[in-house]
């Protein structure tokens, strides 16, 4: 067991090392020169090649390479190009509202769809089951922008039920940031939604088939009691790991529902920063978003094998 | 598909009320959504509208300009004495004038940001060349020495973009981190891509002269101006529509009947406010051949594409004269080639200059959506003319390098604000990125800038103007205007390309 | 309860049409498919005729489905759009596989390359796929084929990784290793043996990342980092029709429905599939 967890761990490190590698050669081979778009679009070619020397983009990229990466894991990312700021501060001040519009979405999603996932499994092959599956695949085939725009006009603007964009005026406290983030975590939970739904269904059909829900059954225990106790309890904890792997798709949704909403999160940062090309911003986004990836399904894992002895590695 | 709901609308009213109860009654502040980030706040830096429209505030120029954008003062006392041939500029400064820090400002502060100005600024870098010294002549007067009269310099003093602003002698420096200026408002707070919060500048010293345009009285109404960079364009519709600003700049055409008939928000037209242009690249390329520039010309379906690109004919004019209907500049020469829309002509000047086939590249972005439009209808009847067409629709960032090497594009568009003063475009000179030169136009140009009596300035614009269409200099594609929109009860605002909020006030 | 029971092996298409969304699904996708592939035959008008005065239009007797800003023919667009926007999930689909494959059976099968491999499938994976596909994009400039390359390079782990799982599992199996001792090549066992197995949980997942990548596109497209706007995709018309959402929301809705119904039947496809080829991976994702 110890040998395992420090397999993991060093797992985990080579894993971080190469997402560091990999955004490092992503953006480095961007086109757009950062000087010259700093400058704005009366600048010369001579003020333009002066602040790259500056900011050191004139240097050999191997060396460029290997100080961003020694930098990287000391926890600095750099200084971003157009907001002339570190970029870990930066990202540290757009981390709010990204982690709320998560963390709603997640539990709207749950809310939605694990009752009707425990209770299409339940109906298996029922009009409800076929439905239920049907709609949660109609969620995840229509784009989350198409649903954003639709909610946005339909709801914000003409009902005035949520604020139309937006994360509250300067100053605003914490509720009103919440409420702004009210209308874009429905869009996002939706579908989110959907996946959680078919994972709960999987996971209950799968519990249900187990010899031990047969022979409660058997036993006469009525089926509610057979549901709700014995294979939730058993099917909770796989739908736990998914929320290790919604994070990917969480972040994937937040750029675009933030872009709508114009929630100045880290997702709409990371769209600017491409439009600015401000490559620090980019790398260092893309670093944070993956290495909490790489962390938060490491520590589900292990929950995993805390809650689950079962489990043999 | 507009539903009226008359409860939702009132129940959204009292959400909205019962939001703004929080705040202190006496209090007023101004949201205006604009359409991007600043980059910074040291308006000498930068050349983009953004950044004036929010540096105006905080910083200001000797000079500015009034409602018919007539030079006038702002921090000089009045307008120069200009003597020795239109080489010598004294200016007297206003007396009484705190920077925000508290400290006074004098003759040395100008001088230092003028000398700055020259060293940093583009435009300033522009006619460093043809200024020998500037030189404080006493605590509260300055005096500009030139070796060659140059007409234009005063607009380039008065002007929010790349701005000759006036700082604290002590904050001087390659780049400024923070700015101390003399503006009617100071910086609060900047959270970056979320607001920039302005305050009152409560140590301001307001002109005497009743406001008129950005001159005159700055009254300082509210107490706290709010940007908001919101860079989608129908966010900025639905946030001002929804109640949540009281400006918004830059917004799309289409929203135009959305907001005259809503309920708590209305259009804000500045007409005329600019001109797209087809920018031509004479260093290289297919261009740099006149007949073809000619067949170019010639081809291009002027009506359609304005009317694609702005689609309400409320939203532009088709017009040749590089200057608006009422503007001192206007004139006639050379309008005739103006929107020929003749492609069999193109087709037989094509067959004459012998051309090969070359793909002829249009650079264009869809940061804003007008100019893809222009270029796809243009890109139609090009092909019509037997041009072949490439389109290189990039991000407006890769434009802005990608225009700089003259080896990548031989068509890019970009637009600008009718300005005040012809020479502040940089197109017509023959050291700009389209390297326009020709032995006629360049004397024509230099006898403009040099001189200084108005009547003859104008007769050799309409001469410059000539240039433009006969050897097709650039093309100006028409007139058009721009949408902005308030609350209703919004007032005191102007439209602008640089609208500004000193004397705005809520109702 | 209903369909629960496995016993017997049911007939491939009895199973794949067991859910009544199924043919369904086939046959509507099979319609979107052939519509597009023969636009060129099928489209009322040239998708790029501009007669820019009847901007805007609505849908009636001129323009079925209504023009657009520059008084194109929306149907015409649309089924010219649709061959380029299905082109992108198919080619994503299947390059992504290629790719895929070829990671996936080299760390299954060479012990040596595994950890690197699977390290590198694990980082790939870690980034979400729209942030990925952007940068990627931003790279190489928005082109069709940049977009195909990109998306591609996003969801090539995910095959990689069901293919390396599956070839650790089968490579161990009696019968291989009764190939292997009488003398077949790594290569053919590869091909021969595993391949083969393994190819219907690929087709499953070849199907869902050819409706991902539909949807991928779009957002991209919508972000502005997408396909050079000048070709029409359902993502690039609906990113044009936003802006009219006021006076013709039909430019919006009308491509937007194309995408989800591509989309959805696409994934219903893919479950039906999953079900007929191996009812036993019905229960999970």
């Amino acid at each position: 067991m110890p040998y395992y967890l420090f397999r993991r761990f060093v797992g985990m490190l080579v894993v971080i090392l190469m997402v560091l590698t990999i955004a490092f050669v992503i953006v480095r081979l961007a086109p757009g020169d950062p000087a010259a778009l700093m400058l704005g679009p009366e600048a010369t070619v001579e003020d333009a090649a002066e602040l790259r020397v500056r900011l050191g983009l004139d240097r050999p990229i191997l060396i460029q390479y290997l100080s961003f990466a020694a930098a990287a894991f000391q926890g600095d990312l750099g200084t971003s190009i157009f907001f002339n700021q570190p970029v870990t501060s930066i990202l540290a001040a757009r981390a709010e509202p990204t982690i709320f519009l998560s963390l709603f979405s997640l539990t709207f999603a749950l809310l939605i769809a694990t009752p009707i996932g425990i209770y299409a499994a339940y109906r298996r092959g029922s009009f409800a089951d076929q439905s239920a599956i049907s709609i949660a695949m109609l969620a995840a085939s229509v784009p989350s922008f198409w649903t954003g725009l639709m909610f946005q006009r339909y709801l914000a603007t003409e009902l005035g039920w949520f604020p139309a964009a937006g994360y509250g005026e300067p100053g605003a406290d914490f509720l009103e940031r919440m409420r702004h983030l009210i209308l874009p975590s429905i869009v996002l939970g939706i579908v989110n939604s959907a996946l959680i739904l078919r994972f709960t269904r999987a996971s209950m059909l799968d519990i249900l088939g187990e010899d031990y829900i047969r022979t409660a059954r058997s036993k006469g225990m009525g089926e509610r009691r057979v549901v709700l106790r014995h294979a939730l309890k058993n099917a909770a904890i796989p739908i736990i790991t998914v929320i290790g792997l919604t994070f990917a798709l969480l972040v994937s949704g937040a750029v675009v529902t933030e872009r709508v909403f114009n929630i100045p999160g880290m997702g709409n940062l990371v769209v600017s920063a491409v439009l600015r090309r401000d490559y620090p911003v980019i790398q260092g986004t893309l670093i944070v978003v993956a290495t909490l990836y790489v962390v938060i399904n490491l520590i589900t894992d292990l929950l995993y094998l805390l809650v689950d002895k079962r489990v043999k590695y | 598909m507009r539903i009226p709901h008359p409860v939702a609308s009132r129940f959204a009213a009292a959400f909205l009320m019962g939001a703004s109860l929080s705040i202190p009654a006496y209090a007023e502040e101004i949201n205006v959504a604009i359409v991007g980030e600043p980059d910074t706040f040291d308006p000498m830096m930068s050349t983009k509208d953004v950044v004036s429209i929010v540096t105006q505030h905080l910083v200001e120029t000797l000079f500015t300009f009034d409602d018919t954008w007539a030079v006038a003062p702002l921090l000089a006392k009045d307008l120069p004495e200009i003597s020795d041939g239109g080489k010598t500029y004294k200016i007297a400064l206003r007396e009484g004038i705190t920077f925000h820090d508290g400290s006074a400002m004098d003759s040395a502060d100008v001088v230092a940001s003028l000398k700055r100005w020259l060293e940093v600024a583009t435009r300033g870098k522009g006619v460093a060349d043809k200024i020998d010294d500037v030189v404080a002549t006493g605590p509260y007067e300055i005096e500009i020495r030139m070796n060659e009269a140059y007409s234009p310099l005063l607009s380039l003093l008065a002007f929010s973009n790349s701005a000759a602003a006036i700082y604290p002698e002590e904050i001087l420096g390659e780049t400024i981190d923070q700015v101390v200026g003399t503006g009617p408002y100071r910086l609060i707070e900047h959270v970056p891509d979320q607001y920039i919060q302005l305050g009152r500048f409560d140590g301001y010293v307001s002109r005497e002269e009743a406001s008129d345009g950005a001159a005159g009285a700055r009254q300082q109404i509210a107490d706290e101006i709010r940007f908001l960079p919101v860079p989608d364009p129908n966010t900025r519709v639905e946030g001002l529509l929804s109640g949540q600003y009281d400006f918004a700049d830059s917004l799309p055409a289409e929203s135009y009947a959305r907001l005259e008939t809503a309920e708590g928000a209305e259009p804000m037209l500045l007409k005329p406010f600019g001109w797209p242009i087809f920018a031509i690249n004479h260093k290289a390329g297919l261009l740099t051949d006149l007949e073809i520039r000619k067949a170019l010309q010639a081809a291009l379906p002027i009506d359609d594409m304005l009317f694609a690109a702005f689609g309400d004919d409320n939203f532009f004019v088709v017009d040749g004269p590089l200057y608006p209907e009422g503007w001192a500049w206007r004139n006639d020469a050379g309008i005739e080639n103006y929107n020929q829309n003749d492609q069999a002509k193109a087709a037989d000047l094509l067959k004459q200059a012998g051309y090969d086939g070359t793909p002829l590249r249009i650079l264009t972005s869809r940061q804003y959506e007008f100019h893809f439009k222009m270029a796809e209808v243009a890109k139609v009847a090009l092909e019509a003319a037997g041009f072949k067409v490439q389109m290189d629709v990039v991000d407006w960032a890769t434009l802005g390098q990608r225009r700089n090497d003259p080896a990548l594009w031989d068509i890019y568009i970009t637009h600008s604000p009718f300005l005040p003063e012809p020479a502040l475009t940089s197109m017509y000179a023959p050291t700009s990125r389209l390297g326009w030169a020709n032995e006629e136009k360049d004397a024509i140009l230099t006898a403009f800038t040099t001189e200084t009596d108005t009547a003859k300035r104008q007769e050799l614009f309409s001469q410059l103007q000539g240039q433009v269409f006969e050897d097709v200099g650039f093309i100006k594609i028409g007139g058009f205007n721009a949408l902005m929109g308030h609350k209703s009860g919004l007032t005191g605002v102007t439209p602008s390309p640089w609208p500004f909020f000193w004397n705005a006030k809520t109702n | 309860m209903a369909g629960t029971s496995f016993a017997g092996e049911p007939k491939f298409l009895d199973l794949l049409f067991s859910r009544r969304a199924v043919p369904v699904a086939l046959a509507i996708f099979v319609l979107i498919l052939t519509l597009c592939v023969f636009a060129g035959f099928i489209a009322p008008s040239d998708p790029d005729r501009m007669s820019v005065r009847s901007r805007l239009t609505p849908p009636g007797a001129d323009f079925w489905l209504g023009a657009d800003a520059f008084g194109r023919d929306v149907l015409s667009r649309l089924l010219y759009a649709g061959r380029v926007s299905l082109g992108i999930g198919l080619g994503v689909a299947l390059i992504s596989s290629v790719i895929g494959i070829a990671i996936g059976l080299s760390a299954g099968f060479f012990k040596r390359l595994d950890g690197a491999l699977s390290r590198l499938i694990d980082a790939m994976m870690a980034f979400p796929d729209i942030l990925l596909a952007i940068a990627l994009v931003s790279i190489l400039g928005g082109s069709m084929v940049n977009v195909i390359i990109a998306l591609s390079i996003v969801y090539a782990p995910r095959i990689a990784r069901i293919v390396r799982a599956s070839t650790l599992v089968i490579r161990e199996l009696p019968y291989v290793e009764a190939a292997r001792a009488l003398g077949s090549s790594t290569l053919s066992i590869m091909f021969n043996h595993v391949l083969r197995n393994i190819l219907s949980p690929i087709i499953v997942q070849g199907t869902f990342i050819f409706a991902y990548a539909m949807l991928a596109e779009a957002g991209l497209s919508f972000l502005g980092v997408g396909v050079d706007p000048s070709t029409p995709t359902w993502g690039t018309m609906i990113n044009e029709g936003r802006q009219y959402i006021d006076q013709a929301a039909f430019l919006i809705f009308i491509p937007g429905i194309a995408i989800s119904v591509s989309v959805l039947s696409l994934q219903l496809i893919g479950d039906g599939l999953r079900d007929a080829m191996d009812p036993r991976l019905a229960k999970e994702l």
